[in-house]
């Protein structure tokens, strides 16, 4: 099977007063695992169901290699969907449903056992073929309708939240399974969901979607790393984000004021100049924690005592709500590592020192 | 908690009361002397009721074409209804909605007057069309009620399933949600077979010469002079009726099971 | 809800029902302001002759008479199918009870209130009782009144009473009972202040589906009820019938329909926001009872016994 670039040119869709999809555009290669991640109600289930025929735009194309496929109907689509609450057919056994498509086409039974046996070891589901989906686990379920929307040989697979009814050991163990299906069939996955876990582990790229807009194409790691907007940060990983004034720039570096933090070093590609009102942030995991105040303090170190307001400790990790002097918090991620490792021994109502290199601290939005 | 002595007497007492009338047909059933008295054990009304009723089995037979006609067509438009209504929208899908709850909230005797009146205006002769129409008229809602209580438990992403697969809007309808919804439909038909068959109300207003049915037989007979037959008849129609439930019933499970 | 071929679905429900329901219930309205026919049918004069002629005395003893017997009716039906419905929610065979309830109701309509004609008649199997004990001479009068009729409707519709409160009383938490105990409440107390207003929704459909047939009753009245208890249903049909005043007739008939309608809609409002929930106009609840009057296959289906 060979994957299809999907290319979604300015789509726009509303539901009566509310707008769904803004002009939203969007490129994905051949083969390529590409999440739509965002809230609920962000626009991208929309965007999915219009990819897969369920759902008309009122303007734009959706492009599948070169070709415009909103004219078509989804029954003649060369895209298939896996269904958020699986959409198995009750009344047919697993064999069947999988054999949906090839039945309607009047495949002759010997290519239908063939093919519908394939596609059920791919899904490792042979042994259930000629159980009701009622007798089956939400895993197995969600195996099926893989199995049933792969058969016709899509180019381009659509998943929507095919996780989410799962509970969470499940989810991680299909989330490498459907990883290792994609490796396989090499077609093209567009995978939607709310859970950025999920989209950070598997994709190649992600699409952060809010309000029906698309507010970041990226890797996981642009995205983490340097995320475009203030929703972007917010959504994607844990942060700490507050706003700030450039004072001045000297090649990468700015210095800002900040209310809750005096002067703060970021770094950026391009940093705008002096007198710029800008949002800033650095992930907790970026921030050291220590109980002495570190003996060497290097140039664009922000170093910065406070008092520990809320430990909460997870065995491999203890997260903590810092009270800095100047009165403001800032979350911290301290991994655990070996017996000497004091990040256990911090406690409740300790005085703390927290520093952070510029290198970890960066702009995101410049504010008006 | 212990369970209540009140309402487990309640209960006793209300179960002897639903029971009793049916036990004093039996009773009478086998009763040689035609008045009420005791006159020693008789099959002589049974073998009345098989080999010398002529009337009462043409009501019955009556009973059987209106049931079953009735039934299959209030199925078949009911169906149909039910599958639009709870899927998609369109104009006088409310219309539709409240005039299928109507008869819930009608005492049968207006549906009945109105259907008289109706047919009486129009000059449509009265018999065993304007009953069939009466029929399927009562009964449609019953069947939309029950098939769509089925359709509810299933989502619209299994018929966007089925389009995504290749299948045009009438193999979905055949391939997918008829057999999906297959026990609500087999339980539509045999609700609307018994109520059909149960009707005297509506039957009695909209019936002419010829379409006497077997309700309406029962209705003369006590009018104009009870004959023992009855009872012989009540018997058999209660064993009979708890045989067909009795059927109707491992049929349904079958279906639900295959 | 989507945009789709729903209206072709629907199409031949909505033109059946157009004509061979809603339609006839208009021509009933239409014809209660019309003049009356020679031999039945009417003249089109409108005239508000029908609706002055409702207001005369003997139609109005008719009425009271149909509201006091429907109301009596439908309280003691409730009355007895509370405790009924509750017993059977507390008991490990449901089905089993579920079945003695319905099985009387698998025999015909008209052979139920013939039955009772067996037992209640002068020479019925009460009369023989009571002669063959020696405790009368003379047979005892017990049909062709209202008590009769009363006994009938109450037999003929507890369980219309009786399902739809057991699968409420059924659903309800009875650890709330026990809470209640715990809190201090006597037995009566806790029932009264927790059980009955948390099976609201189950008795006002209970009550919906006991007194709207009751109230237009006709069967019943006709056949084991005398002059004087005569119920509205009757007088549609005397109307209909004998005297051939189809207008008359008809504007019986609204009112017969409008009092039901209004009932429905007062007791759907007073019971609404507990028991309907999103389902709109009042469908989950009558929908649940819509199955009753075939209680035998609905139930066969969801209850294996």
């Amino acid at each position: 099977m060979i994957g299809s670039d999907v290319v979604i040119e300015h789509v726009g869709k509303s539901f009566g007063a509310f707008r769904a999809l803004d002009d939203v555009s969007i490129g994905i290669g051949k083969g390529e695992f590409f999440s739509l991640l965002g809230p609920s109600g962000c626009g991208k289930t929309t965007l999915l169901r219009i990819i897969a025929g369920f759902e008309q735009p009122e303007s734009g194309a959706v492009l599948l290699d070169g070709v415009n496929v909103l004219p078509e109907p989804p029954n003649t689509r060369r895209v298939n969907t896996v269904f958020q609450n699986y959409a198995l057919f009750p009344h047919l056994s697993v064999f069947e449903n999988v054999a949906f498509s090839l039945r309607l086409a009047k495949a002759p039974d010997a290519t239908v056992r063939d093919r519908v046996g394939h596609y059920l070891r791919l899904v490792e589901l042979e042994a259930h073929a000629d159980k009701k989906p009622a007798q089956l686990s939400g895993g197995q379920k969600q195996r099926v309708a893989i199995a049933r929307a792969l058969i016709n040989e899509p180019s381009v697979l659509l998943l929507d939240e095919p996780l989410s009814a799962l509970d969470a050991k499940l989810r991680q163990h299909m989330l490498i399974e459907l990883d290792a299906i994609h490796d396989k069939i090499g077609i093209t996955f567009i995978y939607v969901t709310h859970d950025q876990q999920e989209a950070l582990s598997v994709s190649d790229r992600i699409a952060v979607m809010n309000g029906g807009q698309v507010l970041q194409v990226g890797t996981p790691q642009e995205i983490y790393e340097a995320p475009a907007t203030d929703f972007v940060a917010k959504f994607i990983g844990e942060t700490n984000l507050y706003e700030g004034t450039i004072r001045s720039v000297s090649g990468q570096m700015a210095e800002l004021d900040t209310a809750e933090f005096g002067t703060v070093y970021v770094t950026d590609d391009d940093p705008p100049p002096a007198g710029t009102r800008v949002s800033w942030t650095v992930r907790p995991e970026k921030i050291r924690i220590d109980l002495e105040r570190p003996s060497s303090v290097r140039g664009g170190l922000n170093l910065l005592s406070g008092l520990v307001d809320e430990p909460i400790y997870s065995g491999f990790q203890t997260k903590f709500y810092v009270r800095t002097d100047q009165g403001a918090t800032l979350k911290v991620i301290k991994q655990h590592a070996d017996w000497s490792d004091e990040g256990p021994r911090i406690r409740w109502k300790d005085s703390v020192w927290l520093s952070y290199s510029a290198e970890d601290a960066f702009l995101v939005e410049v504010k008006r | 908690m212990k369970r209540s002595i009140f309402s487990k007497a309640v209960f006793a007492g209300t179960i002897v009361f639903l029971f009793l009338p049916l036990a004093v047909l039996v009773f009478y059933s086998f009763n040689e002397s035609k008045s009420g008295s005791w006159g020693g054990f008789s099959l002589r009304w049974y073998l009345k009721l098989f080999t010398d009723s002529p009337d009462l089995w043409r009501a019955f037979g009556n009973s059987a074409i209106i049931a079953l006609g009735s039934a299959a067509v209030a199925t078949a438009i009911g169906t149909l209804g039910a599958i639009g209504v709870n899927w998609y929208r369109f104009r006088l899908r409310s219309y539709l909605r409240t005039v299928t709850f109507l008869p819930m909230i009608l005492p049968e005797i207006i549906i009945g007057v109105s259907l008289l009146v109706f047919f009486s205006g129009l000059g449509i002769r009265l018999g065993l069309f304007t009953v069939f129409v009466a029929h399927v008229s009562f009964n449609l809602p019953f069947v939309f009620l029950l098939v769509l209580a089925r359709l509810e438990e299933f989502d619209f992403s299994i018929i966007e399933a089925a389009r995504d697969l290749g299948a045009t809007e009438a193999q979905t309808l055949a391939r997918v949600i008829l057999p999906m919804i297959m026990p609500g439909i087999v339980s539509g038909f045999l609700t609307a077979v018994t109520l059909s068959l149960e009707d005297f109300v509506i039957t009695f207003f909209v019936t002419g010469p010829g379409a006497t049915t077997l309700p309406l037989y029962v209705y003369s007979a006590i009018r104009f002079g009870i004959s023992p037959v009855i009872n012989a008849l009540s018997v058999v129609m209660i064993l009979g009726t708890v045989a067909l439930t009795w059927s109707m019933r491992n049929f349904l499970k079958y279906i639900a099971a295959k | 809800m989507k945009q789709g071929p729903g209206g072709l679905y629907a199409a031949p429900s909505i033109l059946w029902l157009s004509v061979f329901f809603v339609a006839p219930l208009l021509i009933i309205v239409a014809y209660s302001f019309l003049t009356q026919g020679q031999r039945g049918g009417v003249e089109w004069k409108p005239t508000l002759d029908a609706y002055k002629a409702i207001a005369n005395p003997t139609f109005l003893t008719v009425t009271v008479n149909t509201i006091v017997v429907a109301l009596g009716a439908t309280l003691v039906t409730i009355l007895i199918a509370l405790p009924c419905g509750y017993h059977m929610a507390r008991s490990k065979r449901q089905n089993l009870l579920l079945l003695l309830v319905i099985i009387p109701f698998w025999t015909n309509f008209l052979i139920r209130i013939y039955a009772w004609i067996a037992i209640l008649g002068n020479e019925g199997f009460l009369n023989d009782l009571l002669r063959f004990l020696g405790l009368t001479d003379e047979p005892l009068r017990f049909l062709y009144n209202r008590w009769a009729v009363g006994l009938v409707l109450v037999y003929t519709y507890l369980p219309y009473a009786i399902l739809p409160l057991f699968s409420t009383i059924d659903k309800f938490d009875f650890s709330l009972l026990e809470a209640a105990r715990d809190l201090g409440a006597t037995k009566l107390k806790a029932i009264t202040r927790v059980l009955l207003p948390n099976i609201r929704g189950g008795v006002f459909t209970a009550f919906l589906f006991t007194f709207i047939p009751i109230f237009g009753a006709y069967a019943v009245p006709l056949l084991v009820g005398g002059t004087e208890s005569y119920m509205l249903g009757n007088l549609i049909a005397d109307e209909l019938t004998k005297s051939r005043n189809w207008p008359l007739a008809a504007a019986i008939s609204l009112v017969i329909t409008l009092v039901t309608t209004v009932g429905v809609m007062l007791l759907l409002r007073a019971g609404g926001t507990a028991t309907l929930g999103s389902g709109g106009a009042g469908t989950k609840e009558p929908e649940e009872g819509a199955a009753l009057p075939a209680q035998s296959v609905a139930s066969a289906e969801g209850e294996p016994a």
